[in-house]
């Protein structure tokens, strides 16, 4: 077991190094000559913005994937991992942020699972004497015998910290941790990371919250779009120079659109909150405007809330307290359909999934929404026949290509598959439209296209709410720039003076700006 | 530590000639098992397999006898491929069938020698499709309100099904039972007005209205709202809500309707057949061969009808093959492997199989 | 006093009960590993058939019942390569096994050659304890008077328990069936752990049918089962997965279908198609009651992973 001061090992090799660390996916190059060393009994964060590497790098790291170029180096001996396992031999584990724990198992038991030196017979006694000695020695409160189903969200991942330090990892890292805790629940995780460091482990903790990494860790390293771009200790580091690093590009001057945003308010959302899948608070007294012609956006790293504000707008998720009201209709309690009728229009985040039957043809997924209708629909009949020309018609509208006879979408490229989402959304007029994401993953051509249809819309006059993780996007299209931070809005920018360090601050969470 | 493992890769949609030329060869690796069963019992394969295609196919009347089999179970295969399109699992095709038959021979004799003719059979097999609807109904509203699982509810409704026949001609003298004959329970004949006109000897108006059914319940899946909302609900269940659409009502809908189906299968046999509630030759499986025939046609309605006269045609060979020696349950055997390598051919149909190294392997995950 | 009516339900309830325990004990493991196998009732049979013949041929029913076992056994093995390497849907596979099952067990009891088609019965187990012990009132028939496969049944039960929830292995077995992805991160073999327990359940679903006809009934008849394989099916949801409640739901079901017999010594009179109708009735019911139970307050027991196929399966052959 380890002892702080642990003399066997050469205290002059940092405990992990990161050597020149690269690596693609899909020919996109996720981490670019990454360098990083990590300490003993340091607390070493990462911080960068969706798709800066972080994930990557940590993966990496963890043995989940094997880095095109580049070293390992654990306590300066050269390391492969050919398997997260490798890892886990070699004294590094990582926390991921689906956590890996059965529901029905207690605590006692998910340490068990697994584990090389566990007896064939477990006594229940033994087991619970194990967990509650480990609890002990790094101040972790959990209860041995509660079920992981019982447990809050930060008590299974302290379980989740508890299983690796039970197979004595040196190196543990934590990937966006605090992303579904309550400030309580933070608070009792860096407690836990305190004691795991002062026993001489490092901890590699990624985030994007400014205030967690300047008051958990000892050193913070930036990466942005792949490349590390800064490292500083955190003693007496600025956290504006830090949001600055995070956010920096260049933006371009926004084209000036001519035209109105005086429309009507359409859609209205007032003190909504929303739970999220594990009973957490996802959305949080959220209020927002919306008017005829005019496009909002939210900007905002994902996981604080985004997706449950869609999905409650859209009527596919419940409501806990506040209203959603839709061209002076109040549609807080009414079904999707409803909600389709009163002219709402949702493109999901969630494309495959929710936005497209994906085993079914073109045809029938452009008329998913409208094939009640009378130019579909006589009767009880679908005209197979009018569906099809609406198709062709849409096909080149919106330039869907790929698409042979009967294929199911699911075969179709990215940016095919949103443009056809798109299509059956705009070509139903709709008078409110929710976009989630709508240009991620897509190419440069895409990106164009959507962009151009989200204009042409905003121009017809629907009020538009785009939800987006790329800050560049968000500026070119909204007219006014909502930041999201856990559940709540914190603040609004304007496009044309956007300055990034004011929003960076704002989406990693270190400044709220004070409503009028 | 390299090893290698098994990788299980899809292939493209599948051609149509790959959709009829990989259950073909199921069956026939089918036959080629059986023929082992049989070879090990000391009989030869080849002759009974001739014996087979004979009693199926071989004259006139046996084209009637296989045609008349074959009626119900279109009717049966169709309930469980209607059900399946909503990947719903009907497995009470029996109990439905059965509880069709009670209704339509229990409305046949209500109605007796006054009412015309054209009336009482359209009254009869209406109840025969309702009462079959009715006994979905009880593992549908479960089903699509409590999510309870269909296959175990359907199932048992199948051996309540069967009791309560049983009741009403052994278990006591109910209206179903010949009063003439009391001492040697069996069901009361029908009126002769209710009897399915026959068309070609013993084959009755049955056959034309069970191909009729599977013409229209294509048509209707492929051109009808409703059989959009299923294709749509049984791709993707969120998709459905996401487009407005009413899981709970369509999933009782579909089972409505594949219990109706099923009991007129019942209500067919009882007026076309049978004539009169006969547990003998009613409770023979027919729900269950249904669900074979369902699953070999890969759930077409279409195709149904030629694989329900296959299997039919298979089925009536039981008899004849005892001549031999062989006894008739060879053919039961047959239907399960049949089913079972058709699933299996299916999957090999789909994907392919590779062997590749582990260091291959961690490169397959995105982010 | 052995004469009460109460002491002879009990009694007979347990006997009758068996085959129901032995079939849902051997789905609880199959089903605790993530598979599902509807195709009991065609395991059961042919057990039953294979346990009979082999009775018959050799005059010992220890011999039958091994075989029965190992008819079973081996059908689950067909079921285990199709619907985990072969990715097939685990209810088409077992329905269709059930098919060959049926099909298969009445073959085997009409062909020429096989020593069923005399009809002919077997002795069945004689009870494991002297005659003067299960005489004794009360407890004697209930407890002490059983054949040693009613007794092995109860010590396959304690040690099933005993397996599941208190050794390592039996962790890692429930950790499968929840969820494969964590076990297999885990370092469980899943592919294998999911097999081996498949083919035990046939095993354990073989026995209670070889059960069933060498000391129920003591003779075969195509179809002998009834239809008491879906119920062992449907026994291990209401057991909530759990042996011992199996035991008990075996017994209780086992006294149904006593019920008839038992009711006429009682001198009531009632048909015996409702009667054969219970259980199938009781079965739904429950089924229904379970689901209605709000899932906040857990009710749902079942496996979470449930006959979902575990996509790095391929990582057993």
């Amino acid at each position: 077991m380890d002892g702080p001061g642990d003399a066997s090992r050469s205290n002059d090799a940092p405990a992990a190094e990161l050597l020149g660390v690269s690596k693609a996916f899909f020919g996109v190059l996720a981490n670019d000559r990454i360098d990083l060393d990590l300490r003993h009994g340091e607390v070493h964060a990462l911080l960068g913005e969706n798709g800066a590497g972080k994930s990557t790098l940590c993966s990496i790291l963890a043995g989940l994937y094997k880095p095109d170029a580049g070293e390992i180096l654990i306590d300066g001996i050269p390391q492969t991992f050919h398997s997260p396992r490798n890892a886990l031999a070699a004294g590094v584990g990582m926390v991921y942020q689906h956590f890996r724990l059965v529901d029905t198992f207690t605590v006692a038991e998910s340490l068990a699972l697994g584990h090389p030196d566990a007896s064939f017979r477990l006594s229940p006694r033994r087991l619970e004497l194990e967990a509650a000695s480990l609890c002990d020695r790094f101040g972790i409160q959990l209860d041995p015998q509660a079920r992981i189903w019982e447990l809050s969200v930060g008590e299974q991942q302290r379980v989740e910290i508890l299983k690796l330090l039970h197979r004595d990892v040196r190196i543990l890292i934590l990937d966006e941790p605090t992303a579904v805790l309550t400030t309580q629940e933070a608070e009792a995780l860096f407690r836990a990371v305190r004691a795991i460091r002062l026993e001489g482990k490092s901890v590699v903790f990624v985030s994007h919250k400014l205030r967690e990494i300047l008051a958990v860790a000892d050193r913070v390293t930036v990466l942005r779009a792949g490349k590390r771009v800064g490292q500083t200790s955190t003693a007496n580091a600025d956290p504006a120079h830090l949001a600055r690093l995070m956010v920096a590009r260049e933006f371009a001057m926004p084209e000036l659109q001519e035209h109105s945003t005086s429309g009507e308010v359409a859609l209205v959302a007032d003190g909504l909150v929303v739970a999220g899948e594990r009973g957490n608070r996802a959305v949080r007294d959220f209020s927002l405007q919306v008017r005829s012609g005019e496009i909002v956006g939210i900007a905002g790293i994902a996981g604080n809330g985004q997706r449950e504000l869609s999905e409650a707008l859209a009527g596919l998720r419940r409501v806990e307290s506040g209203r959603i009201v839709l061209n002076g209709r109040d549609v807080t309690l009414a079904n999707p359909m409803e909600r389709i009728r009163h002219g709402l229009g949702y493109v999901p985040e969630d494309r495959l999934e929710m936005g497209v039957a994906a085993g079914l043809p073109l045809e029938d997924n452009l008329v998913l929404k409208s094939y009640r209708t009378r130019r579909f629909s006589r009767g009880p009949i679908l005209s197979s026949k009018a569906v099809r020309a609406w198709s062709t018609d849409l096909s080149e509208r919106f330039d869907i290509r790929g698409v042979r006879d009967g294929m199911p979408v699911s075969l179709l490229s990215g940016g095919n598959l949103q443009r056809t989402i798109l299509a059956r959304e705009l070509s139903q007029r709709p008078q409110v439209l929710i976009a989630a994401s709508p240009t991620r993953g897509l190419d440069l051509a895409a990106v164009e296209g959507v962009r151009r249809h989200l204009l042409e819309q905003r121009a017809q006059g629907t009020a538009i709410l785009l939800i987006s993780e790329d800050l560049e996007e968000l500026q070119a299209l909204s007219d006014r720039i909502l930041v999201l931070y856990e559940g709540s809005i914190v603040g609004e920018v304007s496009p044309g003076g956007l300055d990034d360090e004011q929003v960076g601050l704002m989406m990693a969470g270190h400044l709220r700006q004070t409503p009028d | 530590m390299v090893g290698r493992r098994l990788v299980v890769e899809r292939r493209g949609t599948p051609s149509l000639r790959a959709r009829i030329l990989f259950p073909l060869g199921s069956v026939l690796g089918a036959g080629i098992i059986g023929g082992l069963f049989l070879l090990a019992a000391g009989h030869d394969p080849l002759e009974a397999y001739r014996i087979v295609l004979q009693s199926g196919f071989g004259s006139d009347l046996t084209w009637v006898r296989t045609l008349i089999s074959a009626t119900p179970l279109i009717l049966t295969g169709i309930a469980v491929a209607v059900a399946f399109r909503m990947k719903i699992w009907n497995i009470g095709g029996e109990g439905q069938l059965l509880v069709g038959a009670i209704a339509a021979s229990g409305m046949a004799i209500a109605l007796g020698d006054s009412v015309p003719s054209f009336l009482v059979i359209t009254a009869s097999l209406a109840a025969g499709c309702i009462a079959g609807a009715f006994w979905a109904s009880l593992a549908a509203f479960p089903r699509a309100y409590l999510h309870t699982d269909e296959v175990i509810s359907t199932l048992m409704l199948n051996f309540v099904g069967l009791y309560l026949m049983n009741y009403l001609i052994f278990g006591s003298i109910s209206p179903w039972r010949d009063r003439e004959a009391l001492s040697f329970p069996r069901g009361r004949l029908i009126p002769v007005g209710a009897e399915l006109p026959q068309i070609w000897m013993r084959l009755s108006l049955g056959l034309p209205i069970a191909i009729a059914v599977a013409l229209l319940l294509w048509w209707i899946l492929r051109s009808s709202r409703w059989g959009f909302e299923i294709r749509v609900i049984g791709d993707s269940p969120l998709t459905g809500r996401y487009a407005g659409m009413s899981v709970p009502r369509t999933i009782i809908s579909v089972l409505l309707v594949s219990g109706g189906i099923a009991g007129l299968a019942g209500a067919i046999l009882v007026t076309g057949s049978t004539h009169s509630l006969a547990p003998g030759s009613l409770a023979v499986g027919l729900g269950y061969t249904g669900i074979v025939v369902a699953a070999v046609s890969r759930f077409n309605p279409v195709a149904v009808i030629p694989v329900a006269v296959l299997v039919a045609g298979l089925s009536n060979a039981g008899s004849s093959l005892q001549v031999l020696g062989v006894p008739s349950e060879i053919v039961v055997l047959l239907q399960g492997l049949i089913l079972l390598l058709v699933a299996a051919a299916e999957f090999l149909r789909d994907n392919r199989v590779r062997l590749v190294s582990r260091e291959d392997e961690l490169e397959t995950q995105a982010p | 006093m052995n004469d009460n009516i109460i002491v002879v339900t009990i009694a007979g309830a347990v006997v009758a009960g068996t085959p129901l325990v032995l079939a849902a004990l051997g789905e609880i493991l199959t089903e605790r590993s993530g598979v599902m196998n509807l195709g009991i009732e065609g395991m059961m049979l042919l057990g039953a058939v294979f346990g009979i013949a082999a009775t018959l041929a050799t005059g010992d029913p220890y011999i039958g019942v091994v075989s029965g076992a190992i008819a079973g056994a081996a059908l689950a093995f067909i079921h285990a390569a199709l619907v985990i390497s072969l990715r097939v849907s685990q209810i088409v596979s077992g329905l269709g096994l059930v098919i060959v099952g049926t099909g298969l067990s009445s073959y085997i009891g009409k062909l020429p050659a096989s020593p069923l088609t005399d009809r002919a019965s077997v002795e069945g187990f004689h009870r494991l304890l002297p005659k003067s012990v299960a005489d004794l009132p009360g407890i004697g028939p209930i407890v002490l008077g059983h054949d040693p496969i009613v007794y092995a049944s109860w010590l396959l039960v304690a040690a099933c328990s005993f397996y599941l929830f208190r050794t390592r292995t039996g962790l890692a077995v429930r950790a499968v069936g929840e969820d494969p992805a964590t076990a297999d991160a885990a370092g469980v073999r899943v592919g294998l752990v999911r097999y081996v327990h498949t083919v035990l359940g046939g095993a354990l679903a073989g026995l209670g049918g070889a059960y069933l006809t060498i000391a129920l009934t003591g003779i075969w008849q195509e179809g002998i089962t009834a239809g008491y394989g879906w119920i062992a099916f449907a026994m291990v949801s209401f057991s909530a997965w759990r042996p011992w409640r199996a035991l008990i739901a075996g017994y209780v079901f086992g006294a149904l279908t006593n019920l008839s017999f038992t009711l006429q010594l009682a001198g009531v009179a009632v048909p015996s198609d409702l009667l054969a109708a219970l259980p199938f009735l009781l079965t739904i019911v429950t089924l229904i009651a379970i689901s209605a139970r709000p899932a906040s307050a857990r009710g749902r027991a079942a496996p979470a992973a449930l006959a979902v196929p575990y996509d790095r399966e391929s990582r057993m052959l």
